[in-house]
């Protein structure tokens, strides 16, 4: 249906973003709706494009590596890693095996705290704000953990290409178990909040399906897609650091809630689930934790040297908490890389939303938004703006572009 | 009624003032309770009178679209009816102000008036999320009012059965608590009705988890988003005066005692001790019907509002009038 | 509570003590200015904030003598943060631009950067004495 044929059909429509409250993130929504029925669901989203590639492609990668981590305010991890991993392949570098075991730690801590404070978002936009403070209260303890084994709460810095920069000492192993502890003890209870909470079903259960054939079709990956019914994580499929020693499962709601129905509630099952996965992750990296270095070379200068030398492509690919994150680096034996291209998780959910949102009523729009965990800033790209105001690129336009810039990059 | 004109006047302003000052504690009160249920410190007490001056110093922004004498209305005629409500209720064992003018059934219209107001200020407000916000208020008012209407009307049936005449005045209620009319089955009735009113508080009130109409996650404030400086500071007086009035209705309808009159105090230490026992028992009311509720649950969806207060709350309702009307027969026989 | 889990729990918090640190005062002061340098005179009790880890990375620390001026660090600073001064072949750190990465510590042959635990570093001027390390 065209856009103008939906205008005339749908009586009023309602636009939500780029600044809302329902969004934590911006991007622009317009909803036609009929009674409190949305009929149609168009989005826009580039509202909030930094042009990090572009800063990236005028750095070396011992500085990228510190711009990745804050791509994301939450994935700081994925995102290096994913970076130091495309570096690591071009460059040939062996990661030591202590490391890639610490890495797989604080890759997995990283999941608990972005799953508990999407678990506070959602119960937020669910009008739920007892359990919003609940869950991020507990959630400081993850972060805390964090802080004391990276040196900081966020932008962790913890990640260089060729290894950690820190290593994880008998105190603090101590303190992760403890930690580790608290979580094991806390599941039951967050379980029972969430999971059995009258009024957080009547709003849950049923609301937001997406089909396992239109998870597939539209290229849904992470938690969206295994709450769908798809078995897909890369950790599972295609194993980075530690993740090969360990017996890591893609997680899909369990028959007894019902099996995988793709609704707002499956997803709630398979993050409060991915917790526990997580929690049993690093306990099992905690006790086979390899002894030796944590760096490739310790020496930054002689890095830098190889790097500036190193030819080549690669790909990292890690799964963030929100699905697959991919970084393509190309590097051409100068300073910095020739190309840098960043597909965070988010990227490839968001075309869900649209299955999603038809037919719900406004006011389960906000937590169906949340419900794929949505993480804009890190997918935004490209902005396109001419002659001062915003314009849309179509498929053909697209096209076009990447051909001229192969053409030019083949030069 | 002519000649007490100048007493009226005057009753009317001190239970304007009285509900206004009550009506800010009450809702710095919830905010502290609340904040404490979500481990949380909380603001100081007087927060609510803070924001108020706050508001009633900034400037009055009327959108484009909207219509200005209606948008600039509809927040007056909010606070003036519901302090309006007050005035025929009775407040601390004192007689309603205007006793003899009006009775329950008056009331029950009342209380709709500042949620009209606030319809009509959200219509005028030529925004997609008033409007909303607007129709979601209205479908909100015709949920809760079935079942407001059968605790109304079992309590007055259970005085007219009871022989005392004009059953819906609220000074014959004062006079005559319901508990004493009862036996046991009725008392079951009566706890039945109690919660179903508690539980319509909310709603008259916009809290959590009826709360739809303002629903801050998709309609960013709803019925208010256009609201701002004095007429925002209006609506939130309506809000604190609303819930005084719903927390006396309450007390009014439930337990008109006298606790002056149980210890058998006289002259004026029996006031005092009359208005703070009353501040006591309408911060408890305000405190399971709003706080409590309000943090444990999250919020309906309009369709769920709906089907709780027509079909679980107007069943349960009906339930406890058919217990009381049982118990009369019982009682009877 | 059947269906509504969170009601217990509500009840239990309301007894027991809030979570939330109340830095840096319990309830926000009309100026804050006004209480921090009351704070400075004795005169109020500021509650302190949740303290760091060991090895935080805080404000940049600069050890002008260690240094050689070799400029590895404005090699590796992500944020251009670190300006070379000709003259006196030493380095200048913006702490306004500073991303806290600690890669320049890191780098340094001479251990002439460290990472202190100040954290408070707020001001209205970004070219304060307090923001530039040299």
């Amino acid at each position: 249906m065209s856009t103008e044929k939906v205008k005339k059909t749908v009586p009023y429509t309602v636009p939500i973003g780029p600044v809302h409250p329902a969004l934590k993130e911006p991007v622009m929504f317009t909803f036609g709706m009929e009674g409190e029925i949305v009929r149609t669901v168009d989005f826009a989203p580039g509202q909030t494009h930094r042009g990090i590639e572009w800063m990236g492609m005028r750095r070396n990668p011992v500085q990228i590596v510190h711009l990745t981590d804050r791509i994301c305010g939450i994935c700081g991890i994925v995102h290096s890693l994913s970076f130091a991993r495309a570096v690591e392949q071009i460059a040939e570098i062996q990661v030591p095996e202590r490391a890639d075991y610490i890495r797989t730690i604080l890759h997995e801590l990283e999941r608990i705290q972005s799953h508990l404070l999407w678990a506070g978002v959602a119960a937020h936009e669910l009008g739920f704000d007892s359990l919003f403070y609940l869950t991020w209260r507990v959630r400081e303890q993850s972060m805390d953990l964090i802080e004391n084994l990276t040196g900081n709460r966020v932008n962790y810095g913890i990640v260089q290409i060729g290894g950690v920069r820190r290593d994880i000492s008998d105190e603090q192993r101590v303190l992760a178990e403890k930690g580790l502890d608290y979580y094991q003890g806390l599941l039951d209870k967050m379980a029972t909040l969430f999971l059995e909470d009258s009024t957080i079903l009547m709003r849950c259960r049923g609301h937001g399906i997406l089909s396992e054939q239109d998870a597939r079709l539209l290229c849904t990956i992470g938690p969206t897609a295994r709450a769908s019914g798809l078995n897909m994580d890369v950790r599972q499929d295609y194993p980075y650091c530690a993740y090969g020693d360990l017996d890591v499962k893609a997680i899909l709601p369990p028959p007894e809630t019902g099996g995988p129905k793709g609704d707002v509630y499956d997803r709630i099952i398979v993050r409060l689930l991915e917790v526990g996965q997580s929690i049993g992750i690093i306990r099992q990296c905690l006790e086979n934790l390899p002894a030796g270095e944590i760096l490739w070379e310790p020496k930054m200068a002689k890095l830098l040297a190889v790097l500036k030398k190193a030819e080549g492509e690669g790909i990292g690919r890690v799964e963030a908490p929100r699905g697959e994150c991919m970084h393509y680096v190309k590097m051409a034996g100068k300073e910095a890389p020739e190309s840098w291209k960043v597909k965070a998780s988010s990227y490839s959910n968001l075309m869900s939303w649209i299955p999603m949102l038809q037919g719900e009523q406004l006011a389960d729009v906000p937590i169906i938004v949340a419900s794929i965990d949505p993480c804009l800033s890190c997918t935004d790209r490209v902005a396109v703006t001419r002659n001062g105001r915003s314009d849309i690129l179509t498929k053909e336009d697209l096209s076009r572009l990447s051909r001229e810039k192969t053409r030019r990059m083949m030069q | 009624m002519i000649g007490n004109l100048p007493m009226i006047l005057v009753g009317a302003v001190l239970i304007a003032v009285f509900s206004i000052i009550i009506g800010l504690l009450l809702m710095g009160f919830d905010r502290i309770v609340a904040a404490r249920m979500q481990a949380r410190i909380g603001p100081p007490l007087t927060q609510p009178f803070t924001d108020i001056r706050k508001l009633l110093a900034k400037e009055n922004v009327v959108p484009e679209n909207a219509i200005p004498w209606l948008f600039n209305l509809a927040p007056v005629l909010a606070l003036a009816s519901a302090i309006t409500i007050l005035l025929y209720l009775p407040i601390a064992g004192f007689a309603p102000v205007l006793s003899g003018g009006g009775d329950l059934i008056l009331v029950m219209y009342l209380l709709t008036i500042p949620a009209l107001a606030l319809v009509a200020g959200g219509f005028a407000s030529g925004s997609p999320y008033a409007t909303v916000g607007a129709q979601r208020e209205m479908v909100t008012m015709i949920a809760y009012e079935f079942p407001l209407a059968i605790v109304i009307i079992a309590i007055a049936w259970k005085l007219a059965a009871a022989g005392i005449a004009l059953p819906f005045t609220l000074a014959s209620i004062q006079a005559n608590p319901v508990w004493s009319l009862v036996g046991p089955l009725g008392v079951i009735g009566l706890l039945i009705l109690l919660i179903v009113l508690l539980i319509v508080t909310p709603a008259e009130l916009s809290r959590v988890p009826f709360d739809t109409p303002e629903a801050e996650t998709e309609l960013a404030g709803g019925i208010l988003v256009e609201y701002s400086g004095k007429n925002l500071a209006l609506f939130s007086l309506t809000q604190g005066v609303k819930t005084v009035a719903m927390a006396s209705l309450v007390v009014a309808l439930f337990f008109p005692y006298s606790l002056a009159a149980i210890l058998g105090i006289a002259g004026i230490p029996a006031a005092v001790t009359d208005i703070l026992f009353f501040i006591v028992l309408i911060t408890i009311v305000a405190f399971l019907s709003v706080s409590l509720v309000r943090v444990s649950m999250a919020r309906f969806r309009i369709n769920q509002v709906i089907s709780v207060y027509w079909i679980y709350l107007a069943i349960a309702g009906l339930a406890g009038l058919l217990l009381v009307m049982t118990d009369q027969i019982v009682g009877v026989i | 509570m059947a269906g509504l889990p969170f009601v217990p729990e509500v009840l239990k918090q309301l007894f027991s003590r809030p979570a939330t640190n109340a830095f840096p005062a319990r309830h926000l002061p009309p100026s804050v200015t006004e209480f921090l340098a009351k704070v400075a005179r004795g005169e109020a009790q500021i509650h302190p904030p949740v303290p760091t880890p060991p090895k935080f990375r805080g404000k940049i620390v600069y050890d002008r003598e260690a240094c050689i001026g070799c400029s590895l660090c404005i090699r590796v600073c992500p944020a251009h943060a670190i300006e070379f001064i000709p003259e006196t072949k030493r380095v200048r750190i913006y702490v306004t631009q500073c991303i806290f990465c600690s890669q320049c510590n890191d780098v340094c042959p001479k251990d002439a950067l460290h990472m202190s635990s100040d954290f408070l570093l707020a001001t209205e001027d970004r070219y304060a004495e307090s923001q530039i390390v040299e």
